[in-house]
């Protein structure tokens, strides 16, 4: 019997796997992903936006959209993760402003706004002490619980997101979240273990083995010869802002020997746009191709 | 309604099956004219609409854009088509369907380089564009457009790089190039629904020509088939018109100094066949579908601005191309009228276009699309703006472009700065058009216009309204350019004794300084300040244009260049003024107007004289009640500060309480001294007639100087230079011609040119007094049409 392709179903459009989904800011931080956002859908399924600049948002993208929780900022100086009524806050200083993120926040505006949302989660760099690599992790999975309790959408696809420091705590949490109604699952805080890539292998591997054929997502990891591991080991998106990031510095991912001088910001639209081409697989027209 | 299941030509199946519109390339597409290339766009663009898409049609007429949109409104029903064009938008008409909404834009190629230039403006729909058709691509290589054409081409692709374009033509000599510029496939046909055949006429003299016509003429009419013919000016297209109607062919004329609704009433009457022969000028060459039989070419050469060259190829099979009506008639006629002895026409038939050249050859037009890509932020380095070039057309066909010296210059005129913050690389810095470089591209001028405005009135210590109308009218950016006739010099010295002048009465070489133009541009400058003058006097087109020997509809294209020249003028004479030149980017509201310069731009644009201008000053007035108040007796700010608000509301249309702050603004007003000169007292320009003693003519003279004499057999003469080739036989001192002067009875031109090249004595003393220059003090119009330009 031929395999059931591998899908999700989002409010705004169907996300085939493996997916690779670009990340993308709002805002005037970046002007680059302003300028590509309006061809995102010729190029990809779907667009990843985190939190933070989710609430910068004035048009949403006519493609189903992403919304992380922003919890990535615990990485940031100065913030930090407490406990309120048994679930995960996150104290993050912007300059002068001091920002509280709660489940709560993070879920409400992804009711509002997305197809498919992520708990609020808090990433456990490599060299964090076990204890509180213990709390957070504890807080991750009450938050996500909480989440799945409290979602009141029907049609926002809620996926759980996994913290973890070893293979086992990322098994035992995957164990954990797994007994919940979530639409998918995705792991974070792999972004600084990249580079040990039989670990991060190992770790999807943990993680695939609890979620039965539920969706799996990785944060971050966005290299076309990465994802295609991935994809492999049971992966089915992944996403990343790497194609905006290489193309503001001149620099395109399939040659890497590459690297245009004083990008002007037309030379950086294209470079991106072949860029995301060369990591979603699309095939661009030569003439759409400049370098 | 558009057919779905259309059926295509053979033509256009060949561009189905090779499923070149599908390729997901750029196209160039070169079929015969009348073969269906516009209606081939239109179905490569309801297909990419159908997906959501939007697309762009650039049609290089207001008139065909016009006509174009309300075909396509009626067409794609339910898919909005808007249509963009100096018609529309600013001041004028609101856009019928705006850019946010229209799904199909339809534009000018001025109006797309507008777009690129502050394309921020434009982001809510540039990325949806999947098709740029540009009709009539061969227009790249017209002098002054094709450059901002090509810069909107490139622009438009670099911010949409999904974007194809579609580039149409029936004539280009080098269709492989431009598809290689495009990036793109290309497509040739010879397809035509009717095919055309070529005949030539051999006249032996030009004085038959006429009659040679009107016998083809009467011939194709004869047989049930309508004419057109293409001539080389305007007055030949009403003179001949005329002469046909006398020989009783029902002829009408058609050029572009006739208005839109003439113009709309002539092709009509043509279509119905009302009228069955049409005498136009080049304005018929593009786009419009006219029920034709025969096409004559009656001149093989036209004007390009300085002289009288033989028409290209690509111009002939443009004009050619329109014969043969899909059926109805057997065969298109393509006739041509030719001189016996020369047997140049014989290669058009043959049909090698020329070469399509890019216009940034012209450096000119380079260092406007410098300035352009400089402030649209798409280009602000040297490194990003080598980048841009050398993608451009003109690199591709080697060209060598002065990109570094162009900025260079541009840096030293002050129209480009460097950002001291933002560096680029090590010594090279970021680079901004500075207050003076935007007034360029705000008015879409060139920076040569805002150089040469700036240095005629940075140089000026006071000027009239003339002085400086005739300093913008010297810009190449203002259009059209008016001819000056030989007949008319006396006319115009008359008229220019009565005007008041600072600019001309200082010696020939001052002001020659401070203008721009030599020759006969510079009369033409002359005739333009006059003509405009003499509009804000009277008001009525129809009147000024008839004394003036030109047409009204001429007048309003030089109000609406006038209108942007004088806009810049005002912003370049405060920014000129100012004090803190240290801070040159503290930034000049755009609206800003120099009350002297303003009132002068008031009085042109709505055709009122001055004082009824200054009304406009007022907030609230505008010429339609300045015109009202004036014929109510209330002529001038002054007059209106002494009159009675109560008295001011009975005139209609506006409460005594306005009427009360109208009043109060004239009285802080009538004391602003909008001229500063006005305690001085600007002379009557200084001009000489022609004080030419000698027996010839110095008119045909100089002109017999400019023409080429090649001796074709002992006693014969093919003359050739001038408005058409002749011939001159005989001998020392008796000479004939062809020419109609000659049939006059006057010494014409080419006799007198085979009598130089003979070695003449007795012309020897005349070509000297020719040559030697103009009087110092006085402005010598005579010379001016002698003096190269
Ligand atoms: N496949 C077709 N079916 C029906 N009518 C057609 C077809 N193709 C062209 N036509 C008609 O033929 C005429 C000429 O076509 P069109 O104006 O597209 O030619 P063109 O090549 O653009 O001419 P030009 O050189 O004058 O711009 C139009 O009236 C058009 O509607
Ligand atoms: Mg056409």
């Amino acid at each position: 019997m031929p395999e059931k392709p591998r899908q999700l179903e989002t409010a705004h459009g169907i996300i085939r796997f493996p997916a690779y989904i670009p990340v993308t800011t709002f805002g005037s931080k970046y002007p680059l992903d302003a300028l590509i956002q309006p061809y995102l859908p010729r190029l990809s399924q779907a667009v990843m936006v985190s939190h933070h600049y989710a609430k910068l948002m004035k048009q949403r993208p006519r493609l189903p959209l992403l919304i992380d929780s922003g919890g990535f900022a615990t990485l940031f100086d100065g913030s930090e993760v407490f406990e309120h009524r048994g679930l995960g806050h996150l104290r993050v200083c912007l300059g002068n402003e001091v920002e509280v993120l709660t489940p709560l926040d993070v879920l409400e505006f992804q009711e509002e706004h997305a197809d498919v949302a992520f708990t609020l989660d808090f990433p456990i760099p490599p060299k964090l002490p076990i204890a509180e690599a213990k709390r957070r992790q504890a807080l991750t999975i009450a938050n996500a619980v909480w989440a799945i309790q409290n979602r009141r959408r029907r049609d926002l696809r809620l996926f759980a997101c996994i913290q973890a420091w070893s293979v086992e705590s990322a098994s035992l949490c995957a164990a954990e979240l797994a007994r919940h109604p979530f639409d998918g699952f995705a792991i974070g805080g792999l972004v600084p273990r990249a580079r040990d890539v039989d670990l991060v292998l190992a770790i999807v591997a943990a993680v695939r083995e609890k979620i039965d054929d539920r969706p799996l997502h990785v944060f971050g990891l966005g290299k076309p010869e990465t994802t295609a591991r991935l994809f492999n080991a049971g992966v089915d998106s992944v996403d990343s802002s790497s194609y905006v990031k290489l193309a503001a510095d001149g620099c395109l991912w399939e040659n890497t020997n590459f690297r245009l001088q004083d990008p002007s910001p037309a030379d950086r639209l294209r470079l991106a746009i072949q860029n995301l081409a060369t990591a979603t697989r699309t095939a661009l027209p030569l003439a759409t191709q400049a370098f | 309604m558009i057919d779905l299941s259309p059926q295509f030509n053979p033509a256009q199946q060949l561009v189905m099956d090779h499923a070149l519109l599908d390729s997901g390339f750029s196209c160039v597409l070169q079929m015969p004219t009348g073969s269906g290339k516009t209606w081939m766009a239109r179905e490569a663009i309801r297909r990419s609409v159908q997906c959501g898409f939007r697309a762009v049609y650039l049609s290089p007429l207001r008139a065909l854009a016009d006509e174009l949109s309300s075909r396509w409104a009626d067409e794609f029903r339910g898919t909005p088509v808007g249509v963009f064009t100096g018609d529309y938008g600013g001041t004028r008409k609101s856009h019928p369907v705006s850019y946010q909404d229209a799904q199909v834009l339809i534009m000018t190629p001025e109006r797309l380089d507008a777009c690129t230039r502050c394309w921020r403006g434009h982001w809510s729909w540039i990325p949806e564009v999947d098709w740029l058709v540009v009709d009539e691509i061969h227009l790249l290589g017209n002098r002054g457009r094709g450059a901002r054409l090509e810069g909107a081409i490139s622009r438009f692709r670099r911010l949409n790089p999904f974007c194809r374009v579609l580039a149409l033509s029936a004539t280009l000599g080098n269709r492989e190039e431009l598809a290689d510029w495009l990036e793109g496939i290309e497509f040739q046909s010879d397809w035509r629904p009717v095919s055309l055949k070529w005949r030539i006429v051999h006249f032996r003299k030009a004085a038959e020509k006429p009659g040679l016509l009107a016998q083809e003429l009467a011939r194709t009419r004869d047989a049930g088939g309508q004419s057109l013919v293409f001539v080389q000016s305007r007055r030949r297209s009403e003179q001949l018109a005329a002469f046909l109607r006398e020989q009783g062919l029902d002829a009408l004329h058609h050029h572009a100094g006739l208005d839109h609704s003439r113009r709309r009433v002539v092709e009509n009457a043509f279509r119905e066949s009302s009228t069955r022969i049409l005498v136009a000028t080049g304005t018929l060459e593009m786009g419009l579908n006219l029920p034709v039989r025969q096409v004559v070419l009656y001149d093989t050469q036209g004007f390009d601005g300085t002289d009288f060259v033989p028409l290209a190829v690509n111009t002939v099979w443009q004009r050619a191309g329109r014969a043969g009506r899909p059926g109805l008639d057997p065969v298109g006629e393509a006739l041509l009228i030719a001189p016996s002895w020369n047997s140049s026409a014989e290669h058009y038939p043959r049909g090698r276009f020329e070469r399509i050249r890019s216009g940034l050859r012209d450096p000119q037009s380079l260092a406007e699309q410098i300035l352009a890509e400089v402030h649209s932020g798409m280009a602000r380095s040297s490194t990003q703006l080598h980048r841009v070039f050398d993608g451009s057309l003109a690199k591709l066909q080697g060209d060598r472009l002065p990109i570094d010296e162009c900025i260079g210059e541009m840096l030293r005129a002050g129209m480009l700065a460097e950002d001291e913050q933002e560096q680029v690389n090590e010594g090279e810095e970021r680079l901004r058009a500075t207050p003076l470089g935007r007034i360029a591209i705000r008015h879409l001028l060139r920076p040569a216009t805002i150089l040469d405005l700036r240095r005629f009135l940075c140089s000026v210590t006071y000027f009239t309204h003339f002085d400086l109308l005739v300093a913008a009218a010297c810009a190449d950016d203002c259009e059209p350019v008016l001819s000056v006739d030989f007949e008319e010099l006396d006319s115009l010295v008359e008229r220019l004794k009565t005007i008041d002048s600072f600019l001309f009465e200082g010696p020939r070489e001052t002001w020659h300084r401070r203008l721009p133009r030599h020759g006969k541009r510079l009369l033409s400058a002359l005739k333009t300040a006059v003509v405009l003058l003499d509009w804000s006097r009277t008001g009525d087109l129809e009147s000024v244009a008839n004394e003036h020997c030109c047409y009204p509809f001429e007048i309003l294209r030089l109000i609406e260049s006038m209108d942007r020249l004088l806009m810049a003028a005002a912003t370049i004479h405060k920014l000129s003024h100012r004090t803190d030149t240290a801070a040159p980017d503290c930034s000049v509201e755009p609206d800003y107007q120099d009350p002297g310069i303003g009132v002068l731009r008031q009085m042109i644009i709505n055709g009122v004289n001055e004082p009824a201008a200054k009304l406009t000053l007022i907030d609230g007035i505008g010429a339609k009640w300045a015109r009202k108040l004036v014929a109510a007796g209330i002529t001038d700010l002054s007059s209106l500060a002494v009159s009675h608000p109560s008295w001011i509301s009975t005139l209609g249309g506006v409460s005594e309480k306005r009427a009360t702050t109208w009043v109060e603004s004239a009285k802080s007003l009538a004391t602003l001294n909008v001229r500063p000169y006005e305690h001085l007292l600007p002379s009557p320009i200084p001009v000489v007639p022609a004080d030419f003693e000698s027996g010839t003519d110095p008119y045909r003279l100089r002109r017999a100087l400019e023409l080429n004499v090649q001796a074709v057999e002992s006693g014969v003469w093919a003359v050739s230079g001038g408005l058409e080739p002749h011939r001159v036989q005989g001998m020392r001192p008796d000479f004939t011609c062809d020419c109609q002067d000659h049939a006059k009875g006057n010494v014409c031109k080419h006799v007198l040119a085979v009598r130089l090249q003979c070695g003449d004595d007795s012309l020897q003393l005349p070509v000297q007094r020719l040559e030697k220059g103009a009087s110092d003090e006085h402005l010598d119009l005579f010379y001016l049409w002698f003096e190269r330009n």
